[in-house]
């Protein structure tokens, strides 16, 4: 872009959206270009031309008017928790639409147990509102102040998967990168679609499934119908402990089957002792090895709900399950309790310390059987020390995090390991996590298939073609352009 | 200097936990809030600190706007330090303090260190005039009394802050309280200097305030400012002057419990709390001005949403309440924080600060809610 269509671009925004909404100046475009992603690939991100803020979807149909009008790239963002690079403005130039100030909840149905959120909206903000109305959101495993609009398009995946598997999305109001308003399910209807925007699965294919996972490429959701869940007369959440990850997976395919749990997640005992100890425990000499002398080597938490009586039945049976694979209960008090309840629920703030040791974290993911849990495990350690990668506060040799997520009643698990690395250590220091963390890729998702947050570019070449036609197919319709997106990892062009 | 703090930047997840209060759900930025772009929240200010420090960017005014409408309420440490034990604030200080050595400040920082520098505060007043607000009160000069009640330079030479410390020192010698005040020989605290950046000019007003403590044999302090509370009590130390620094509040907070005074309160008043950053954030002192509230009959105290820990800033600190670089406007963060008290139905709210109670008694009026609710400092309802 020329300087005098920057200059005549930017006055075009500042009429859609005033002129304290976009700015083109250094100092409000860098931090737009770092995140966790970006720095450990030691990744130059080049400056977009402007960052806007809209308010609202008129604003956004129109900004994306015009960047259809002057072929400009747009990098769309809903409350900008970015750690997995998928929203940067990779081909230098271009707009990045900060989507914070849309932020309005319009409507919690009790009925229909749905939020229409904007995605401004964070899960910690929806589920304060929601609980109001004695209803809960069904919300990832990561953080409170994450986007549920923005984590649809990532993945989805939540404590909560095995119950209600990566479904919570209902229907979403989108605009395509053609500038179009996109409707989903029932809310298509140009009919009765305002009346009746809670059922997903209307009028043919799922169209709310093409953008969960898309990151980003087929538009901008500027609303979601979300779905909530009933906040039960009585929660509790529970801990059996486990010496192998062999029993432990097996308890809890025996506990999934008999479909009462409301959150289901297993961890090995680093990773529970990051929860608990870090951000500012973590560095007090002996304080981990204290604690990972008394935690099981791996651990299963259940969230149960019901009456007092389903509850106390739950467990009794949870505890039955569990003995049967050698597992017993393990009791967590104060502080450490309250953390791992947070985190059982979802969108914590306990779940950021899996990452807060310090901070740098490459994560390996895979979504397969259960019966192949313990070997990939045993893969990740075994490449790791390999590589002789180390811990990165104690200069030990390193053992990774690891945390099990069933999907639908076990069919399937998501299973995240973490590698961890200081990210203010000597550059030196990362290539042999990077290597590592190549080697697990190829490894795992070469043996095993599936995956998340795998690049698109990686994607496409190794899935079958016809496959690949129809994304990259549905993306031209809805993209012609090729503006939404251009130039990163994810990009679909 | 900025690169002893390479590790915290390095540290920074971009997770944006800062700019989120946990538990209420609410942003807590209040420069993000009246901005929006991420370069005025904690979150891109690392972000531009880390592009300083990897030379991508150069320090200069253009770039210091947007650190400089940070507000040092310490709300981004609040957050960040439980979710990834970093503390933005410190980053976000040596970054003005890197821009004060390079001269790069914007206009209304320059402007407001050469008012200290020059006239020792920030008003452009004669010193003569410090101790005027005592005039026609029974409070003495300070001669050996127990206490120095320092009143600092908004209490000096503002006029409803004079008010404040007016009442006061009207209810310490009620209660028998022994302290005397410095009148025109009091100086400037320098914790606005401090948090602008200008750290050497900060250690030179210290110094000059430690020496005339030191002359005159003060060693326990009444502070009616959280601010001059937090520049006794954890800065003064390092140059050697270490004395018991009390905030008004805590005293009050105390001769109540003893008795000493028996407020009639001002009828019956739902009144909410607004936490001054400088005494709850930075010094964790939240129950002595909830106790001085519950010891007053008639006022019944209701909480608003944000509160202690998570309350949001009144948009005075960090050398805003002179410099005004977050400006005014329907999003500045004294104006959301009187909705915020609007919506809690209370007819009174209460604090203990004049910077917050001047930012907040301005943003009841452009809010223009005169006739629904009020501004008062702690030491008015008796």
């Amino acid at each position: 872009m020329t300087m005098e269509n920057r200059g005549a671009v930017k006055s075009e925004i500042e009429s859609i959206v005033g002129p304290d909404n976009v700015s083109s100046e250094t100092p409000d475009l860098i931090p737009y270009l770092k995140d966790s992603y970006s720095t450990m690939m030691g990744r130059e991100i080049p400056l977009p031309d402007f960052v806007i803020l809209p308010k609202t979807t008129d604003e956004v149909q129109k900004v994306v008017l015009l960047a259809n009008k002057y072929e400009i790239p747009m990098y769309p963002r809903s409350y900008g928790v970015n750690i997995a690079g998928s929203a940067l403005p990779y081909k230098g130039g271009g707009m990045v639409i900060d989507l914070k100030r849309m932020d309005r909840i319009m409507e919690i149905n009790e009925d229909t147990m749905t939020a229409t959120i904007e995605p401004g909206v964070t899960w910690g903000r929806l589920r304060k509102e929601a609980n109001k109305k004695g209803l809960d959101v069904i919300p990832i495993g990561g953080p409170y102040q994450t986007s549920p609009i923005g984590n649809h398009l990532l993945t989805n995946i939540t404590p909560y998967s095995s119950k209600y598997n990566c479904d919570r999305a209902v229907t979403l109001k989108a605009v395509l990168p053609n500038g179009e308003i996109l409707r989903t399910g029932s809310w298509a209807s140009a009919l009765g679609g305002d009346v009746n925007p809670y059922f997903r699965y209307a009028y043919g294919p799922d169209i709310t499934g093409m953008f969960r996972g898309s990151m980003g490429n087929f538009g901008i959701i500027v609303e979601m119908v979300e779905r909530l869940r009933p906040v039960a007369p009585v929660e509790n959440n529970i801990t059996f402990g486990f010496d192998s990850l062999e029993d432990c997976m097996k308890a809890m395919q025996g506990i999934e089957r008999l479909e009462f749990t409301r959150t289901c997640q297993a961890y090995n005992n680093i990773l529970t002792a990051h929860i608990l100890l870090a951000p500012n425990r973590i560095s007090i000499p002996g304080e981990r090895e204290a604690y990972l002398k008394k935690l099981a080597p791996f651990q299963m938490n259940l969230g149960l709900g019901g009456t007092k009586e389903m509850v106390a039945l739950f467990e009794k049976i949870a505890g039955e399950e569990a003995a049967r694979w050698d597992g017993y209960p393990v009791l967590f008090e104060g502080e450490d309790k309250a953390l791992l309840d947070q985190v059982s629920e979802g969108a914590s703030r306990g779940i950021m310390h899996m990452y807060a040791p310090l901070s740098g974290f490459a994560a390996v993911i895979g979504c397969l059987p259960i019966t192949h849990v313990a070997e990939i495990n045993d893969i990740v350690k075994g490449i790791v020390k390999k590589h002789d990668i180390r811990d990165p506060i104690s200069g030990e040799p390193q053992e990774h995090e690891l945390i099990v997520l069933p999907y639908d009643r076990c069919s399937t698990v998501y299973v995240e390991q973490e590698i961890l690395y200081d990210p203010a250590a000597d550059r030196s220091t990362l290539e042999p996590v990077m290597q590592c963390l190549r080697e697990c890729y190829a490894q795992i998702v070469g043996k095993y298939g599936a995956s998340h947050t795998i690049p698109n570019k990686t994607l496409m070449k190794m899935m079958v073609p016809s496959y690949a036609n129809i994304l990259k197919g549905f993306k031209k319709m809805v993209d012609p352009k090729g503006i939404m997106l251009p130039g990163g990892p994810y990009s679909l062009e | 200097m900025l690169k002893d703090y390479r590790d915290t930047i390095y540290h920074c997840l971009k997770c944006g936990a800062c700019r989120v209060a946990y538990g209420v759900y609410a942003p807590i930025c209040p420069s993000g809030i009246k901005f929006g772009f991420d370069s005025h929240y904690a979150i891109g200010r690392i972000s531009l600190a880390r592009a300083v420090l990897d030379n991508e960017i150069k320090i200069d005014s253009n770039l210091m706007r947007r650190v400089y409408t940070c507000t040092s309420c310490g709300a981004c440490d609040e957050q960040c330090h439980d979710a990834v034990g970093i503390d933005p604030l410190q980053v976000i200080e040596e970054l003005k303090s890197a821009a004060v050595d390079v001269g790069m400040i914007p206009p209304e920082v320059r402007d407001f260190l050469k008012h200290m520098n020059v006239h020792g505060n920030p008003y452009l007043l004669p010193s003569e005039d410090r101790g005027k607000w005592a005039e026609g009160t029974q409070v003495e000069t300070f001669s050996g009394q127990e206490y120095l009640f320092y009143v600092g330079d908004v209490g000096s030479y503002d006029e409803r802050a004079q008010k404040i410390a007016r009442s006061v020192a009207e209810l310490l010698l009620e209660s028998g309280v022994s302290f005397g005040i410095l009148g025109e020989r009091e100086l400037s605290d320098g914790n606005e200097v401090n948090r602008v950046g200008e750290r050497g000019l900060y250690e030179y007003m210290a110094k000059a305030n430690i020496e005339l403590f030191r002359e005159l044999g003060i060693v326990r302090i009444i502070t009616l400012s959280p601010h001059a509370y937090n520049a006794f009590k954890n800065d003064y130390p390092q140059w050697g002057g270490r004395y018991e620094v009390l905030h008004y509040s805590q005293v009050l907070a105390r001769i109540l419990e003893e008795g000493k005074i028996k407020p009639s309160g001002k009828g019956d008043l739902e009144v909410t709390f607004h936490d001054p950053c400088f005494l709850g954030r930075h010094n964790h002192e939240y129950e002595a001005p909830r106790r001085v509230l519950n010891a007053i009959p008639g006022l019944e105290t209701v909480e608003m949403e944000r509160t202690k820990g998570d309350a949001l800033c009144c948009g005075g600190g960090g050398g805003n309440f002179f410099t005004d670089m977050l400006g005014a406007g329907e999003n500045s963060p004294s104006r959301i924080r009187v909705r915020e008290a609007l919506e809690t139905g209370v007819q009174v709210i209460a604090t203990a600060c004049p910077k917050c109670f001047n930012m907040l008694d301005d943003a009841v009026k452009t809010e223009g809610a005169e006739e629904k609710i009020a501004v008062r400092d702690l030491s008015q309802l008796f």
